[in-house]
């Protein structure tokens, strides 16, 4: 085995690190601790590392995944102590194990996003927005923009609290190859549903990685 | 303060572009609690997170202010233009990185100033730190602002903002600036004025207010005396005199955006031998002094560790003047390969044993090479004092290209003293040159698809050199330079970029400037004016409306021959090169003499008085 899955947060600051720079911190972080890493062949070798998935900007994760090649029986706590003595602020390793599901079935991700909000002006309620049918909104992608129905990308959506002045939502969105939507385009198509009030603060976590294996959601470890 | 934005920081962090340039949190920053008897220093660099985080000296001048247990030094950068607007928005003045403290809250803050065009980002970010503009303004509750770097040896269009300059190489004087921070703050009634005549005294510091500046009625300067006791009638430079036992940070800040220069940074020695006569470098930072191979490989051993970084690079202003630099490859190859670390050895000169190194460093990614010989013809070259000759780099670029590049870079400067029309045409000729060299090797030897990229910068006259009293060729004459050199290329082979000749032009007038200009930096700065490096920023219409409401003829600066006998707004500072030995090299210039390198004969240029280096090599 040489394939190791490592759980781990990214939290305070460390949600402005952007996927690329997160993938470089991780890279210099194994090279500090010295760990027994694998590198590609051919001209230009580099670590074997992959993310799960990919977590928006300003989205703090304490259940975020990477896969790190290292030389077999390279120990999980030789791993876990590794990264940690030497993580910047912000990243911190949970755990070390063996991948048991792969990135490819992941299908979709939960979030908890409460919002700081003078809800008290709009007539309109969070709730409201989440009721409807359809929302058609306009989503980026690599191959362009194109016209969606973002209720197909929200699988849940539970208001747990809502008052004049903050709302709690659990949220369960589309992610991973086949259909994805990041939190950013369902909380601002949230904000102009609202109009006329705007977003102080948004806080979001990611707080769980689904996969589907045969039409049974797991959660992804 | 510290805290007070937190909530309404978090927010903006979330709408601006890159929110890396502001946290603050990256591996190795420091951050410390700031107790009562410490001394704060905010570290300022003029310009984006992503420019000032490449710079070197601001790495070694934070991490060894945070070394002493009784200083809390922290970085703050000019945020960029969104993040400007969102602070305003917000009433969030500017901060440091670390603590997030306003900038006004500072004892002391330094801006290093590495190019003239960065004075404008200075103004502001007093502006947006609340801090008055003008020395004269600030009060007790206002940190004092200092300024260092290369520019800081003709800061005079500063001279009125700032409150004092350090001269030369930081590590001691800034040290001695906060142990007399301490001594200040425990007198009775300490004044502003109190700090700056202590520090006045200290070899390197030069506080501009201390001095009376007269000038005759063509606005060339009379005098320049000092106004008290305390300041010196001639500030001299401060350099440190064995870099092998100098503080050299290790743990370095290790950032997670990407910046400009992204690497370990190995500084092998300060100065050069060269002499290049338009090179302010080349004479500023004299004598040429040399880290040891053994200090060298322990600090990029330690540097790796403490890092991670999977580049590291060699610093100086000419990468093969080390004395002993294949010991030096080999010695950091030990370490680096081992590590998969890539190795570079920019500032090459064109020689045989060059490409040898690059051959042993560069061994996968073959594509571009660059060189700069600066003038087109022999007889320019001469009179710059550039020692390259045409059969070095036809020879290199033979040897280049038979070793797998396909690539080449030009560099060259326009509007050199001297120059004509021929010597233009020169820079053609010379990249013809080296096409033809490609073309002349058997097929199945060369790399397919040859392509010369020619650069021109445009002459700056800068302090200090032996072109100093010289007039810089008019904006006209510059477009019609590199016009007729745009028109002489007509091969698609050779690709040809320049500069654009108002920021030059500008460059010109800062470099060279009294301090009358301060007013006009001001109104520059009240009209807009920033980020003037920046191609989205620079409006020459806003700074010349600033000359104008000032009264001021930039001109003057730029376009003017200046007689050797003329008082200069920089004559009172003191780098070690004399005005005699420069107007000797500025002669011979004109006669297209070269002078020999520092290691070959010495030229008896003055920095021989610091008592190290080079000069007694």
């Amino acid at each position: 085995m040489s394939k190791y899955r490592i759980k781990f947060s990214k939290t305070g600051m460390g949600k402005f690190i952007s996927h690329l720079d997160l993938l470089r911190a991780f890279n210099r972080t194994v090279t500090r601790a010295e760990l027994p890493v694998r590198y590609t062949q051919g001209f230009n070798p580099h670590q074997i590392v992959t993310f799960a998935l990919p977590l928006s900007v300003g989205v703090e994760s304490e259940t975020e995944f990477v896969d790190i090649d290292f030389e077999d029986g390279t120990s999980f706590d030789k791993i876990l102590n590794g990264l940690n003595e030497n993580f910047p602020e912000d990243l911190y390793a949970i755990s070390v194990s063996e991948p048991v599901f792969k990135a490819k079935d992941i299908f979709s991700a939960e979030y908890s996003v409460s919002i700081d909000a003078d809800f008290g002006r709009s007539e309109k309620k969070v709730s409201d927005f989440f009721a409807q049918n359809e929302y058609i909104v306009l989503k980026k992608s690599k191959k362009g923009e194109k016209e969606v129905n973002l209720m197909d990308f929200i699988y849940e959506a539970d208001v747990l609290k809502e008052n004049d002045n903050r709302a709690d939502i659990r949220l369960v969105l589309a992610a991973g190859g086949e259909k994805n939507i990041k939190p950013d385009l369902v909380l601002g198509s949230l904000e102009s549903y609202l109009t006329p009030i705007k977003f102080d603060l948004t806080h979001i976590r990611r707080t769980n990685i689904f996969c589907k294996i045969q039409e049974k959601v797991e959660i992804f470890c | 303060m510290r805290g007070k934005y937190d909530e309404k920081l978090e927010k903006i962090l979330c709408e601006v572009q890159k929110p890396a340039r502001y946290t603050g949190n990256e591996l190795n920053s420091v951050h410390k609690e700031k107790t009562d008897g410490m001394v704060s220093f905010a570290f300022a660099f003029p310009d984006l997170y992503e420019i000032g985080m490449s710079h070197l000296g601001m790495k070694i001048l934070y991490h060894m202010l945070n070394e002493r247990s009784d200083t809390v030094c922290e970085r703050v950068f000019a945020p960029w233009s969104d993040m400007e607007q969102l602070m305003q928005d917000n009433d969030i003045p500017l901060f440091s990185l670390e603590s997030k403290t306003s900038v006004r809250e500072f004892d002391i803050v330094g801006f290093t100033l590495q190019y003239e065009m960065s004075y404008s980002n200075v103004v502001n970010m007093l502006a947006l730190s609340r801090i008055p503009l003008r020395s004269r303004e600030r009060g007790d509750s206002d940190p004092f602002v200092c300024v260092g770097g290369p520019c800081a040896y003709n800061c005079e269009p500063l001279a009125d903002i700032i409150d004092f300059a350090v001269l030369g190489e930081g590590e001691e004087v800034n040290g001695e600036l906060i142990d007399a921070y301490k001594e200040w703050r425990a007198e009775e009634k300490p004044t502003r004025e109190s700090y700056l005549e202590r520090i006045a005294r200290i070899e390197g510091v030069y506080v501009p207010s201390f001095y009376d500046v007269e000038y005759n009625a063509d606005n060339t300067v009379k005098s320049i005396t000092p106004n008290r006791g305390c300041a010196p009638a001639k500030i001299r430079k401060r350099i440190i005199g064995d870099l092998d036992n100098v503080f050299f940070p290790e743990k370095l800040i290790v950032p997670f955006m990407d910046i400009v220069h992204d690497r370990i940074m190995l500084e092998i020695f300060r100065g050069c031998i060269r002499g290049c006569r338009f090179c302010q470098a080349g004479y500023i930072y004299r004598p040429v002094r040399e880290k040891s191979v053994d200090r060298l490989c322990e600090i990029a051993a330690n540097s790796i560790a403490a890092t991670g970084y999977e580049e590291m690079s060699i610093s100086s202003l000419s990468t093969s003047d080390y004395t002993k630099l294949g010991a030096l490859v080999d010695g950091l190859l030990d370490i680096t390969e081992k590590k998969r670390i890539n190795l570079s050895l920019p500032s090459l000169r064109v020689d045989n044993f060059s490409m040898e190194l690059m051959e042993k460093v560069q061994k996968v990614k073959k594509s571009g090479l660059t060189f700069a010989p600066e003038a087109g013809t022999q007889r320019l070259r001469d009179v710059i004092n550039k020692n390259v000759r045409e059969e070095d780099l036809v020879r290199t670029a033979g040897i280049a290209f038979d070793g797998g590049y396909n690539h080449i870079k030009l560099y060259f400067m326009i509007g050199l003293p001297t120059e004509t029309y021929d010597d233009v045409a020169g820079i053609n000729d010379l990249a013809r040159k080296v096409v033809d060299v490609y073309y002349t090797l058997p097929k199945e030897r060369r790399k397919r698809g040859v392509s010369i990229t020619v650069s021109t910068s445009s002459f700056v006259p800068k302090p200090f050199t032996p072109f100093q009293w010289e007039p810089q060729d008019r904006m006209e004459t510059l477009v019609d330079k590199q016009k007729f050199l745009k028109e002489k290329i007509t091969t698609k082979t050779i690709s040809y970029n320049w500069h654009q000749s108002e920021v030059s032009f500008l460059e010109a007038v800062f470099a060279k400037g009294d301090r009358r200009l301060g007013e006009v930096l001001i109104s520059a700065h009240e009209k807009g004016c920033k980020f003037d490096g920046w191609n989205e920023y620079f409006s020459y219409e806003k700074w010349m409306a600033a000359f104008e409401e000032n009264n001021i003829d930039p001109e003057f600066y730029a376009y003017r021959k200046i007689p050797y006998d003329e008082v200069l707004p920089w004559e009172h500072i003191d780098v070690g090169v004399t005005k005699k030995f420069l107007i000797k090299e500025h002669e011979r210039a004109m006669e297209g003499v070269t002078t020999p390198s520092c290691r070959e004969n010495c030229a008896g240029c003055g920095a021989a008085s610091f008592g190290g280096g080079v000069c007694f090599e």
